[in-house]
């Protein structure tokens, strides 16, 4: 049946028919995200096994949930999910670079060039075309005001489904990301956009998000007689659970007096009711625990009029404790041996309380001492508009993080890509090696972004690829014309303008790490020539299919 | 070498490239190819399976996608999706106006729901269709947010849909559909806001009572609606909180409605208090008491073992009987921690020991056990009372003094508790009766709605015309601003106008009225100034709502419109389905038929 020479049950492909099959693969890939390409580009809803739907825009997140079985083309997804986790955003631009690039270095390779020449050309490319937008395309955020950062954000919303509200989210993005600033050691201002806690909650419309400038968790008080609002609250927050003490992994107490027996019963309880009190004592009137905590233990907390809040996630927590200056204790022992709680790890806000938002319940800490924190909560129609609004909301929020620590930015619209390929094709001229031939590729291959933002807006592809393409041209040949190298696409009227001027903005660090990664991918397929593939090992369950596939039922 | 020759794979048709430069153009369709493959017969083909084999020595085709996966895309999607969207506000569309109908459904299970409420109608039902199921949950939320308008919204939903099709077909790009559809609904909704809505007064209760009638209109209990509006509006009335400047009205937690089948809906009323599903857990405890002391707890009155693991080695038999005469002394202590403070009622959320019972009884204290956590949170609230956990604890602050009168009645075949007269409750109970279970759900949902409308009034006391009357002159108005566009959002913009009459339309359909001269009448009106101008579902002529006094809140009208039109932009974004099996290998007898592309994902 396996007619390769391997001693193991598989198959062996090698030569070209491998490299094409894996650029067809990786074309395949590209294919499927290509028309959630820009601004108007449309979502895809998947379904998965158990009817669970997600309704997406982000390349990363429709190639995750695809079950994708060729190699190479998992290399294209795991691309999209490293831009992903480096960038946030421009996952599908990533994806269809990347696919291009292979594309034409297959072409090449069939006209008789060795891989490795492209391949080193494609480097040369990558590098000179990364030097030229750190020279010639980047500007910085002091040139373009404080508008540009609401603009880098609108950018990158552009293609989500709160397009239309570009506007209101952009400024709350901003904000958000403004309100978790620090400052690390070295004195540079970081924004951990993680600290931004994004809840989703169905119900009034997307326009109704709220930013909080405090922390919103989504719990509820441990019992409906606590106070529903603290002002000037100190903040208690504990890693474990205010329950009945009980010993671990099947301790016995062995006990001879029966007197005794009932004493242990009444230390049980009074353990955690000191500690109950002790916590109480050093001045904390809301208890946040990520245990459980006894109903035993309630009335305590209530009597103090203190708000106690069980099970909440630890990260949450964490992050509470780092914006309020509390700490997070997992324990109440102290050095001494005994337990204690001091008045030092005890935070402090301007207001706790509890709202209700749709129907559910939310604890919202405001005006947090030790260091702002901000959180988004988002409202949509239904659960599938929260979660696409959420990760549409994570990009931009990734978009205005880059742009507010590197300070860069590039010209959106298929400018930057319009002006890499002319200046790489001039740059390919002067070469006289084979890798001339690699870097005009490369050149070309950057074009399929403008190509396929007015393809997906249902321009002349064509007609704008070229008209863009001569004023670039001119800019770069001309001194006086140097301003037209921000010309990009308007792909509402299907004409060129001057994207500086319309806003349309993205961060520098996400356009030269995307090119960087697509090579990088490109190269790593390209140097594939032989493919192994092992069949799985239960065979011996033969079922109708694997029958089917044998041909013994033909005939 | 003329066109290369390739296969296609019959699952999918999704990619279409030009490979450009070399030879001839060749276009692929599939995600499986075989490159370089022998000329295969095409009967042959068609399986992935044969292909496979007979191409094993150049290359194969090249399967990037799980053959599970079946994908759709392009304007089939985008028709499909509203074709959904259409049929689930079919399902729906009879339940408008007070001339609606019941629908009957039955469950899996073999029960009956016996409903006109939109939530509780597309809850049962099972869709396969994922553009279905998002319109159902957005009746979900309707429900949570504002609890009622669940059935218009839906159908708005999808007539919003519906007209969106037109476009589609004349290529429109959606995206241009989606941001006319928002700056048709941020208009709409400050209109409606500022222009349609008027103010009202929350302490005018013959006012509330009109407007939580033209809620139950539409509903079952239509007929009873004069006592289910005061019912209502008092439960509604008994929870409101006002704590320091913000108002809390929580129904889910402290209006509770408990059915007794029996008797006649006449007999259904609100409590000042709280009655539970028990009784006394010895037979000599007292039945009747005026103005008890009430002690809650949610602890037990019966020994109970430690947390930890504890073994007792007895050496001598003195020892044993001592264990047992411990056990009995801790219900004992217990018991007299009770006992002085001097309840006349201990509610527990636990059981009550035999012994326990018997001390109890000695000092004249009636015990309920096993009472629910909700249930002992709502005594607390209507009486004043704190839950206490352990006995030793308890101090005369806890002890709840302001019910009136706490009695067991026997309805039905049942004993019932009752903890009436209470002062000034903040909880309370709806005691609902009626011929039998499946009509007393049906108007405990009626009920709900009903004080989900008083709790949005309350909060935000702005009405709208009801009977199609907000929506009519909500569509006049854009059709005028509609005028004003220029460019190709212009029709769209309009379109949202027109489905918004739809309410109106369903309306006149569903009580029979001749739709068209109707309708056009009311536009007229509307021409003309009366704003207020709606129909009336019980005859289907027109009439002034304000003379009828039908009136909707105006939280539950924004929600409608929000949601409705947030939801069509959300399907209309779609233009790819992908249903993907995570499961590796599902189905093995299925050979991957070539017609799997025509497998509709959509089974309805």
């Amino acid at each position: 049946m396996f007619s390769s020479s391997l001693s193991l049950p598989g198959r062996r492909t090698t030569g070209s028919s491998v490299r094409t099959q894996n650029v067809l693969a990786a074309s395949s890939i590209a294919n499927i995200v290509k028309s959630s390409l820009g601004p108007v580009g449309l979502d895809k809803m998947l379904v998965d096994d158990v009817g669970d739907v997600t309704i997406t825009n982000d390349g990363a997140t429709i190639l995750n949930l695809l079950e994708v079985q060729h190699p190479a083309a998992k290399v294209l997804v795991e691309l999209a999910q490293l831009q992903d986790q480096e960038v946030g955003d421009g996952t599908t631009s990533v994806v269809i670079v990347a696919a291009e690039l292979l594309k034409n270095a297959d072409e090449l390779v069939k006209q008789k060039i060795h891989p490795t020449s492209v391949i080193s050309g494609y480097r040369l490319a990558c590098k000179e075309a990364v030097k030229y937008i750190q020279d010639n395309l980047t500007l910085t955020v002091d040139e373009l005001g404080k508008d540009c950062l609401i603009n880098a954000a609108k950018t990158s919303m552009s293609s989500k489904i709160i397009s239309a509200d570009a506007n209101f989210f952009a400024a709350m993005c901003v904000d958000a990301a403004n309100a978790v600033r620090v400052t690390d050691n070295k004195g540079q201002a970081i924004y951990p956009i993680k600290a931004i806690n994004v809840l989703k909650a169905h119900g009034k419309s997307a326009r109704e998000s709220l930013l909080i400038n405090g922390y919103a968790l989504n719990c509820s008080v441990a019992s409906q007689a606590m106070v529903k609002k603290i002002t000037n609250a100190k903040i208690a927050c504990l890693d474990f659970s205010l329950q009945k003490t009980k010993m671990k992994m099947g301790v016995q107490v062995l006990v001879t007096d029966p007197e005794k027996l009932d004493a242990i019963r009444q230390r049980e309880s009074d353990i955690t009711k000191e500690r109950i009190q002790k916590i109480l004592n050093a001045g904390a009137n809301v208890i946040l625990a990520t245990g459980g905590i006894d109903d035993l233990c309630l009335k305590y907390f209530v009597e103090a009029g203190a708000m106690a809040v069980r099970r909440c996630k630890k990260s949450d927590l964490k992050r509470i404790a780092k914006a309020t200056g509390a700490t997070l204790l997992s324990s109440m022992a102290n050095l001494e041996g005994e337990e204690s709680f001091e008045a030092s790890a005890v935070g402090e806000a301007a207001e706790v309380s509890t709202e209700r938002i749709c129907d559910d319940e939310l604890i919202v800490i405001k005006g947090t001492k030790a260091r702002t924190a901000a959180s988004i909560i988002l409202r949509g129609p239904n659960d599938f508009y929260c979660d696409e609004m959420e990760r549409s909301v994570h990009d931009a929020l990734c978009v205005v993080k880059r742009v507010l620590e590197s300070k860069t930015l590039v010209v959106g619209g298929g400018a930057v890509e319009v002006a890499l390929s002319i200046y790489l094709e001039s740059f390919a001229t002067s070469l006289s090696s084979r890798e001339q031939l690699a870097i005009a590729e490369f050149a070309h291959s950057l074009l399929v972004i403008p190509k396929t933002l007015a393809v997906n807006a249902a321009k002349d592809a064509t007609d704008l690829v070229a008209k863009m393409r001569s004023y670039h041209h001119s800019s770069q040949s001309k001194p006086e014309h140097v301003n037209l190298k921000w010309i990009g696409l308007d792909l509402m009227e299907g004409a060129v303008r001057d994207n500086r001027q319309a806003g349309v903005f993205e961060p520098a660090v996400s356009k030269i790490k995307s090119l960087k990664f697509a090579t990088e991918a490109a190269i790593t397929i390209l140097r594939i020539d032989d493919m192994i593939k092992l069949d799985s090992e239960d065979k011996n369950t033969q079922s109708y299919q694997n029958a089917y596939e044998c041909g013994q039922l033909d005939g | 070498m003329g066109v290369d020759r390739f296969t296609v794979e019959g699952l999918h048709k999704i990619s279409y490239f030009r490979v450009k430069k070399k030879r001839n153009a060749k276009i692929f369709f599939g995600n499986a190819v075989t490159e370089e493959g022998e000329l295969l017969e095409p009967n042959v083909t068609s399986t992935f399976q044969s292909v496979c084999h007979e191409t094993i020595e150049m290359s194969g085709p090249i399967i990037v996608l799980s053959q599970n996966t079946k994908r759709e895309s392009g304007k089939k999607v985008q028709i499909d999706n509203i074709t959904a969207g259409k049929t689930v506000a079919d399902v729906i569309r009879t339940c408008l106006g007070p001339r609606s109908m019941l629908k009957m459904l039955m469950d899996p299970m073999g029960g009956i729901v016996l409903t006109n409420d939109g939530n509780a109608i597309l809850r049962e039902i099972t869709v396969q269709h994922p553009a279905a199921k998002s319109m159902i949950e957005i009746s979900r939320t309707q429900d949570e947010e504002v609890g009622d308008g669940t059935t218009s919204v839906i159908i708005l939903a999808g007539e919003v849909l519906a007209v969106s099709e037109p476009f589609l077909q004349q290529q429109m790009h959606p995206t241009l559909i989606i941001s006319a559809y928002r700056q048709a609904l941020e208009d709409a909704v400050t209109i409606l806001r500022d222009q349609i809505s008027t103010p009202v007064d929350v302490n005018d209760r013959s006012q509330l009572l009109s407007i939580i009638k033209s809620c139950l209109g539409t509903k079952f209990v239509n007929r009873w609606s004069e006592q289910a509006c005061q019912i209502a509006l008092d439960a509604v009335s008994t929870v409101v909180v006002d704590e320091n400047g913000r108002r809390e009205i929580d129904i889910k937690r402290y209006a509770k409605v408990e059915k007794v089948p029996g008797g006649t809906m006449e007999d259904s009323c609100v409590l000042r208090g709280v009655m539970l599903n028990k009784d006394v857990t010895h037979p000599k405890m007292r039945r009747h008491i005026v103005k008890p002391r009430i002690l809650l707890l949610d602890c037990n009155l019966e020994y109970k073992k430690g947390e930890s693991q504890t073994n007792i080695e007895i050496m001598k038999e003195e020892d044993f009987t001592r264990i047992l005469e411990l056990e009995e002394e801790y219900v004992q202590k217990t018991c007299e921690d009770i006992i002085r403070v001097k309840p006349d009622v201990v509610f527990t959320e636990k059981g009550v020991s035999d012994l326990a019972q018997h001390y109890l009884v000695k000092a004249g204290i009636t015990a309920i056990r096993r009472v629910r956590k909700s249930d002992n949170n709502r005594i607390a609230r209507a009486s004043g009372a704190t839950i206490v956990n352990r006995t030793d604890e308890i101090r005369e602050e806890d002890i709840g003094t302001k019910a009136g009168l706490f009695e067991i009645k026997k309805i039905g075949d049942e004993y019932f508790c009752f903890v009436v007269e209470c002062e000034d409750p903040k909880a309370c109970t709806i005691l609902l009766r009626g011929a039998s279970k499946d009509v007393l759900n049906e108007v405990e949902r009626n009920l709900q709605d009903a004080m989900n409308v008083t709790r949005n009034v309350l909060l935000e006391p702005k009405l709208v015309p009801g009977g199609g009357a907000a929506e009519m002159a909500l569509a006049y108005a854009l059709a005028e601003k509609a005028k004003s566009l220029t460019g190709v959002t212009q029709a769209p913009y309009r379109a949202i106008a027109q489905a918004l009459e739809v309410i109106p339309r369903t309306l006149a359909q569903n009580c029979g009225a001749t739709v068209i001269r109707t309708l056009t009448a009311l536009r007229a009106k509307h021409a003309t100034g009366g704003t207020t101008w709606g129909i009336n579902g019980e005859t289907g002529e027109l009439a002034d709502m304000k003379d009828l006094g039908i009136w909707d809140p105006l939280a539950v009208k924004l929600q409608v419109l929000k949601t409705a039109v947030e939801t069509a932009i959300l399907l209309l974004r779609i233009d790819d389905i992908v249903s993907g099996s995570k499961k590796k290998g599902g189905d093995s007898s299925a050979p991957a038929p070539g017609g799997a592309a025509d497998q509709e994902a959509m089974r309805e």
